[in-house]
């Protein structure tokens, strides 16, 4: 591994194989510090005169000695935080300018939406026999048969056409 | 001068103060009694169109008073001819001239019966709205908007006709203000001179010749009851008109009970009765225009639900129906 290391130094070795070795160096603390000291080795063939041993070490001290700043950060990712911002902005808005719309067609459909996820889609009432019966009883003592006299009887008699088309179709049921 | 000016002013502030004060007052409901009074008493005759689930039907209607009470004759235009009889709170339903089923109004009033309790129920449960003045049928009508304050019942508007307040037009909306039912004028006539020949023909010889036969149900047979069953969901303002015990389906069931509990503009009716495994009894939903019925079986009896209300409504409350015991 350690021949390895100096080939890397050397640039010698393959691409992908200095990628891997780079990596088992970035993990391996010992494989980081050969890594290291080969460097310095070299360093002290070339310049003899300026040696600095453990420069790493010393470098990691002083910067626990500056104070931590807390600041904004680079310029890029604040710019991209924003267009998040502005675009979930837009369509909050864009919610809202739908919910203001609806209301301003009709009052009613902001309680309603609740109840639209069960759309009832009751059958026809021709499908009863019975439910005649019901309906004559329950208008008796409706205040809307009293606001339409009559008129509202008409609900009683108006299935008669439909009992035949309902009978063939029984998709309708 | 300065003094007078004042006066002016004041009088004017007051004049504006009264007029905010008075528009507190929901305008409408003073609309719906002139409404519900002359409909009973204006002599009138015409033809009005129902609009139900995209199809329309168009009906002729004749309404007079006599000595002995009201008289309503409604006739269908379009389809089979259908003709329903209205008088002294009773019902006749005739199909292709053959009498098909008689109901009857026993112990209702002749009379309007907004009660003032109901009108209080109305105003806490509806925002009554005054929308201008349209014209329908010919005539001016006050065009009033009553919404519900939550979505168990449907939004209604009323056309009341400015001079006579007779009802030109009546709309129930539902979900997305689509028309869940309407009922308009498209050609009317108020007082004058109206055919009553019919009405003579009901009294002597009956109408068709056969004569009005009395309704099976009679008053007798109709009676106050307390039954020991309630509903606990109803929703805010429906209070209980009636209670009553009542033979129905031309009288080849039991009796049944019949609870009626009311808004003000809607009803809600619940019917308990043995269940006697009738296969036309099945247990759903079904709808008529504005007027939604659920059937269940509970135990050993069937519960009916009926109203002007929205499917979930009738659904809601059948389902919170439950025997007290007395």
């Amino acid at each position: 591994m350690k021949q390895k290391i100096s080939v890397l130094m050397d640039g010698e070795l393959f691409e992908d194989e200095a990628a891997s070795l780079l990596d088992h160096i970035k993990r391996d603390s010992d494989l980081h510090k050969d890594w290291g000291v080969y460097h310095l080795i070299g360093d002290v063939l070339r310049q003899p005169e300026h040696i600095h041993c453990d420069l790493s070490a010393k470098v990691r001290e002083r910067l626990q000695d500056e104070p931590t700043v807390l600041a904004p950060r680079g310029r890029t990712v604040k710019q991209r935080m924003r267009t998040i911002a502005l675009s979930a902005a837009a369509s909050l808005s864009a919610v809202g300018v739908v919910a203001w719309m609806s209301l301003q067609i009709s009052p009613e459909v902001a309680p309603q939406m609740a109840m639209q996820q069960t759309a009832l889609r009751p059958v026809g009432m021709q499908t009863r026999t019975n439910s005649n019966d019901y309906l004559i009883a329950h208008q008796e003592f409706s205040p809307s048969t009293d606001m339409n006299g009559g008129a509202s009887y008409i609900r009683t008699v108006s299935y008669s056409r439909d009992e035949a088309p309902v009978k063939n179709n029984p998709d309708e049921k | 001068m300065a003094m007078r000016l004042l006066v002016v002013f004041c009088g004017l502030l007051l004049a504006v103060v009264s007029n905010v004060y008075a528009e507190e007052r929901p305008v409408g409901l003073d609309w719906l009694e002139v409404a519900a009074f002359a409909g009973h008493q204006t002599d009138y005759s015409g033809v009005f169109v129902y609009h139900y689930e995209n199809r329309v039907e168009t009906s002729n209607i004749i309404h007079v008073t006599e000595v002995n009470g009201e008289y309503e004759k409604l006739e269908s235009l379009d389809g089979p001819k259908r003709e329903i009889i209205h008088h002294d709170g009773q019902v006749w339903v005739y199909n292709n001239h053959k009498m098909v089923q008689v109901g009857s109004q026993q112990g209702r009033s002749r009379f309007p019966s907004l009660l003032p309790e109901q009108l209080s129920a109305l105003s806490a449960n509806y925002q009554a709205k005054l929308l201008g003045v349209e014209r329908v049928a010919g005539y001016n009508a006050q065009v009033i908007l009553f919404q519900p304050k939550d979505n168990l019942r449907y939004t209604h508007k009323i056309w009341v006709h400015t001079d006579s307040g007779l009802l030109l037009k009546d709309a129930v909306l539902g979900d997305k203000n689509t028309v869940a039912e309407l009922y308009a004028f498209t050609q009317l006539q108020i007082g004058g001179n109206i055919d009553r020949s019919w009405v003579r023909e009901c009294d002597s010889v009956g109408l068709h010749g056969k004569g009005l036969p009395r309704p099976p149900e009679t008053a007798k047979d109709i009676t106050p009851t307390n039954s020991g069953w309630v509903a606990d969901t109803l929703p805010s303002g429906f209070k209980k008109t009636m209670e009553i015990q009542r033979p129905m389906h031309h009288g080849k069931h039991a009796t049944v009970t019949q609870m009626v509990f009311s808004d003000g503009l809607s009803a809600i009716s619940i019917f308990i009765e043995p269940n006697d495994g009738d296969e036309d009894d099945v247990d759903g939903l079904s709808s008529r225009g504005a007027v939604n019925l659920y059937h269940k079986v509970l135990d050993k009896n069937l519960i009916t639900v009926v109203g002007e209300v929205p499917p979930h409504t009738v659904m809601q409350v059948l389902d919170s129906v439950r025997y007290n015991g007395k």
